[in-house]
């Protein structure tokens, strides 16, 4: 296998970056539904951090036989990515609900076309 | 909107075994390999979600109607608490293996007591809720 | 030392993250971010946390993606 000299932490800095981006992308569109797939790439930076806590370098999958000694990855950090993973579908599920939900009521998903027609309503 | 292209009815109709056995392969050796009740699960809902976006919904409330997808999901659950529970004749803590599943030869197909079973209430709920979030979701304008 | 195939894979979830912002078409937008979870789940299978990997192979490129459409499909396709 080709191995290169990079630094050894970019997974954690690869990770800062994507969260970064994720949360530009939720701050800056007024799009209700880009916000949400900013919030789903955050969550993705997130799981990514914490497996690369439970990486080892030459470390094999975490299926052990009986009296194995191979060395393998940590697999608890991954394990409790897993729920993160259901939650964060669960809360795009339901995110998506309301966001149906407020385009029946308001007509449109941007946020500022929304104040307008909250202002136009209570005049 | 009725369009119906001929690549991807032919696909789905080819690769809709292969995604339900994967699904019912994750499912059924959670003790073994990767996957588990949630991933296969959702490996096999995604199959009829699938099936429901080429043919259409009328397909697929033929398969698997919305009453039908509601009672099994309401059964899954019921089936984990009753598994759950009976542990509590034999004087045990919940969720304890009872001593007429036995644990086997690890390694092996049938072993690890009843988690095998567990897992199948579990898929089988999984399965069944992303194809009911799907339908209430607003897919039977997508097809 | 890090494996060339991480990095090519790190440097491609950029990209097409990068991308994502800047598309305007929101039916692009969440297929560019299927494809950031398929890498996504690539990755983790080649970081060893295969039963994670096969979890966002199916939720994140499957299940969210059809969510995503199924919103699109109700509002609009263009962001203003």
């Amino acid at each position: 296998m080709i191995d290169i000299v990079v630094h050894p932490n970019i997974y954690y800095f690869a990770s800062i970056v994507l969260f970064l981006i994720g949360f530009y992308i939720l701050l800056t569109h007024p799009n209700l539904i880009k916000k949400v797939i900013g919030l789903n790439v955050m969550d993705s930076a997130i799981f990514f951090f914490f497996v690369a806590v439970g990486f080892v370098s030459d470390g094999g999958s975490p299926i052990v036989e009986a009296g194995s000694e191979a060395l393998t990855v940590n697999p608890v950090p991954s394990g409790l990515m897993l729920t993160g993973i259901v939650v964060s579908v669960s809360v795009t599920a339901f995110a998506l609900a309301i966001i149906i939900k407020v385009y029946q009521h308001y007509g449109t998903i941007n946020v500022e076309e929304i104040y307008v027609v909250r202002s136009e309503r209570e005049c | 909107m009725k369009f119906r292209d001929t690549i991807v009815s032919i696909i789905t109709r080819f690769m809709l075994p292969f995604i339900t056995l994967f699904g019912l392969y994750l499912i059924v050796h959670v003790h073994l390999s990767p996957g588990g009740g949630f991933s296969g699960g959702t490996v096999v809902g995604a199959g009829f979600v699938l099936l429901s976006l080429t043919y259409g919904i009328s397909m697929q409330e033929r398969k698997f109607s919305h009453r039908t997808s509601t009672l099994i999901e309401s059964g899954g659950a019921l089936i984990y608490i009753i598994l759950g529970i009976s542990a509590f004749i034999y004087g045990q803590p919940f969720l304890s293996n009872l001593p007429i599943f036995p644990a086997g030869t690890p390694g092996r197909l049938f072993s690890g007591g009843f988690i095998a079973l567990l897992n199948i209430a579990i898929g089988v709920k999984v399965a069944s809720t992303i194809v009911a979030l799907f339908d209430s979701l607003g897919g039977e304008d997508l097809h | 030392m890090i494996n060339l195939f991480h990095f090519v894979l790190i440097l491609t979830l950029i990209v097409v993250v990068i991308s994502v912002a800047k598309i305007k078409d929101l039916l692009s937008a969440v297929i560019l971010f299927a494809v950031y979870n398929l890498i996504m789940s690539l990755l983790w299978q080649q970081m060893r946390a295969p039963d994670v990997a096969i979890t966002e192979a199916a939720l994140g490129a499957g299940v969210t993606t059809v969510l995503l459409v199924a919103a699109i499909s109700k509002t609009g396709r263009l962001e203003k």
